[in-house]
């Protein structure tokens, strides 16, 4: 594994290779995400007269939506479908020439693109605080942990991820799925809207999936909402579905070898 | 060593009918073919032979080079390659191989070349020294020191192509398969390519595998073909051999007012065959010559000639 380092840095200047698209991401996308979301419970507060909802109030619903594009970036590591186009077009042969693990060069390549976007949304966290609240020791400390649980929830989904996109070896292709799948993680993991404002037999329900854990925990680890034991159960659950997915997307590729044609070379 | 014994590769894939009823059904039901890609095949190749792979489309070559690189797994059969079943993908055995492919990029585009080198070298485990003088030796020969801070994605075809042969021999592999390494590439870079293989042949003695549908690659490559037709082999032999095989035919082309034709025949009926060609044809041309080696390979994929 002495190659990972080298992997880590390759990727970071394939990151860097394309600027607009480094500027576009780092400003264009979030900046547009936060300020529709930030006019939408503006108007959703004011229709209602109320100054709190489900416990937020209009700031700290905007934080939370400062954070959560930049959050679902680093979830989602890797570009969506890469693996698959891969798979697909037949560069996913090198992976089987490489004396490595291919499942290891995918992870890391993953949670580097993961990082990267991390040190987006810590910019932007410590940028948006400077204006509203202002930064204190507890407030980094925050991020750092927030930081923390979206690397984890990253290697969740990247687990996820591989697990269905190695499904194209059969289906060719798996486009509608894997956008089913990421509708599915975001909307029940409360990127769209926070979880507190799921009817509650729903949000019990959800604690049996590690939707509300990829997404909802580390947005209020970061704002600083969440106690050191739901931090701790948080942990256990995303280390649990990281093993699941592992395992079954191993399983996945153990069968999907046999069945793989290297189609396209 | 490579030794191959009674390989079979069966592949299943669907078909659709033409058409837009064709693409209804097939979202209900799909109509299941399954194809030979491989019979029976059976091979031994020696350290340091370089051997061609001759084949029409679809007559299994690329499936016989996928089996032994690894990528694919056989349907029956065993492989042992310097001791190892590709299939397996150790490690120790990946780091001996290399495949080339003339169609597919291995390199990572979005890198210089340079970048992409130093990854490899970890990947392969190569030692500084090794890897330095190798660098050297490959960008020296294949004359493209000055490319190799560009982006791969910005540089031309023949360019890629010597990038991606560099990357494939960096670590010295003792086991090398190629497929179509030419393909593509201009009158000039072919030539470099070529001239570049037979001098690391040379040089490092590994064993080669290589597939082209340019029979100057064979020509200057290769001193033992083998021809593929539909899964199995028609020929494994010398060279040479194909040219003493049919030294006692003359190709004769005939051009007549609606069409040409070429065949080959035997020197003894040489001139009854022209005269009865003359007597029922009106012909506008003839010429004889001595058979190709491209003529004669022609006539075995498609006749299919047994030869011991």
């Amino acid at each position: 594994m002495r190659w990972w380092p080298y992997l880590v840095a390759s990727e970071i200047r394939k990151i860097l290779a394309f600027r607009s698209d480094f500027w576009i991401t780092f400003l264009g996308q979030a900046l547009i995400q936060i300020l529709i979301a930030r006019a939408l419970w503006q108007t959703i507060f004011e229709s209602t007269a109320k100054q709190v909802m489900k416990g937020f109030t209009l700031e700290s619903m905007t934080l939370y939506y400062v954070i959560v594009p930049l959050g679902s970036r680093m979830l989602t590591g890797e570009n969506m479908g890469f693996l698959s186009r891969e798979i697909y077009e037949g560069t996913f042969t090198r992976y089987l020439i490489y004396p490595i693990s291919f499942f290891h060069y995918k992870t890391i390549t993953y949670l580097t693109y993961s990082a990267f976007y991390g040190l987006q949304l810590g910019l932007i966290f410590i940028l948006y605080q400077a204006f509203h609240g202002g930064i204190s020791f507890q407030v980094i400390l925050n991020l750092l942990n927030g930081i923390f649980f979206f690397m984890m929830a990253s290697f969740v989904y990247a687990n996820l991820s591989m697990l269905i996109e190695l499904l194209s070896i059969w289906a060719d292709n798996i486009w509608s799925l894997m956008v089913m799948v990421r509708f599915l993680v975001f909307f029940l993991g409360g990127a769209y809207v926070p979880l507190d404002f799921f009817p509650g037999i729903m949000n019990q329900i959800l604690q049996f999936t590690p939707f509300p854990y990829v997404v909802g925990l580390p947005v209020m680890v970061t704002m600083g909402l969440t106690s050191m034991k739901d931090q701790i159960i948080g942990c256990g659950v995303l280390l649990l579905w990281a093993i699941i997915f592992g395992i079954l997307s191993r399983f996945i590729w153990k069968k999907g070898q046999y069945q793989y044609a290297g189609v396209g070379i | 060593m490579i030794r191959v014994r009674n390989l079979k590769k069966t592949f299943t894939s669907h078909i659709k009918e033409p058409g837009l009823v064709g693409s209804l059904k097939s979202l209900v039901k799909r109509k299941k073919i399954t194809k030979e890609a491989l019979k029976s095949i059976n091979l031994d190749i020696s350290q340091g032979e370089i051997v061609g792979l001759i084949g029409a489309n679809g007559a299994g070559k690329t499936t016989l080079v996928k089996i032994l690189a690894g990528i694919v797994h056989p349907s029956e059969g065993d492989v042992s390659i310097l001791g190892f079943t590709p299939w397996e993908r150790d490690n120790h055995y990946r780091r001996q191989m290399s495949l080339i492919m003339g169609q597919k990029s291995q390199v990572w585009w979005d890198l210089p070349a340079l970048d992409s080198f130093l990854l490899l070298k970890e990947i392969y485990q190569i030692k500084d020294q090794p890897y330095k003088k190798n660098l050297e030796f490959l960008a020296d020969t294949l004359m493209i020191k000055e490319q190799l801070k560009t982006q791969v994605r910005k540089l031309s075809l023949g360019e890629r192509m010597k990038i991606e042969l560099m990357a494939a021999l960096l670590h010295e592999p003792r086991v090398i398969f190629m497929d179509e390494p030419t393909i593509g590439l201009d009158i000039s870079a072919q030539k470099a390519v070529r001239e570049f293989m037979k001098n690391y042949q040379r040089e490092f003695k590994p064993i080669t595998i290589l597939t082209s549908h340019y029979m100057e690659d064979i020509k200057e490559l290769c001193h033992r073909i083998v021809i593929i037709k539909e899964g199995s082999f028609v020929f494994d032999g010398p060279l040479t051999q194909i040219q003493r095989m049919v030294g006692d035919e003359k190709c004769v082309k005939v051009t007549t007012k609606d069409t040409s034709f070429t065949f080959n025949v035997p020197r003894s009926e040489l001139s009854s065959t022209t005269a009865e060609i003359f007597k029922s044809n009106e012909v506008l041309d003839l010429n004889i010559h001595d058979p190709s080696i491209e003529d004669i390979i022609e006539s075995i994929m498609k006749h299919g000639i047994k030869t011991t």
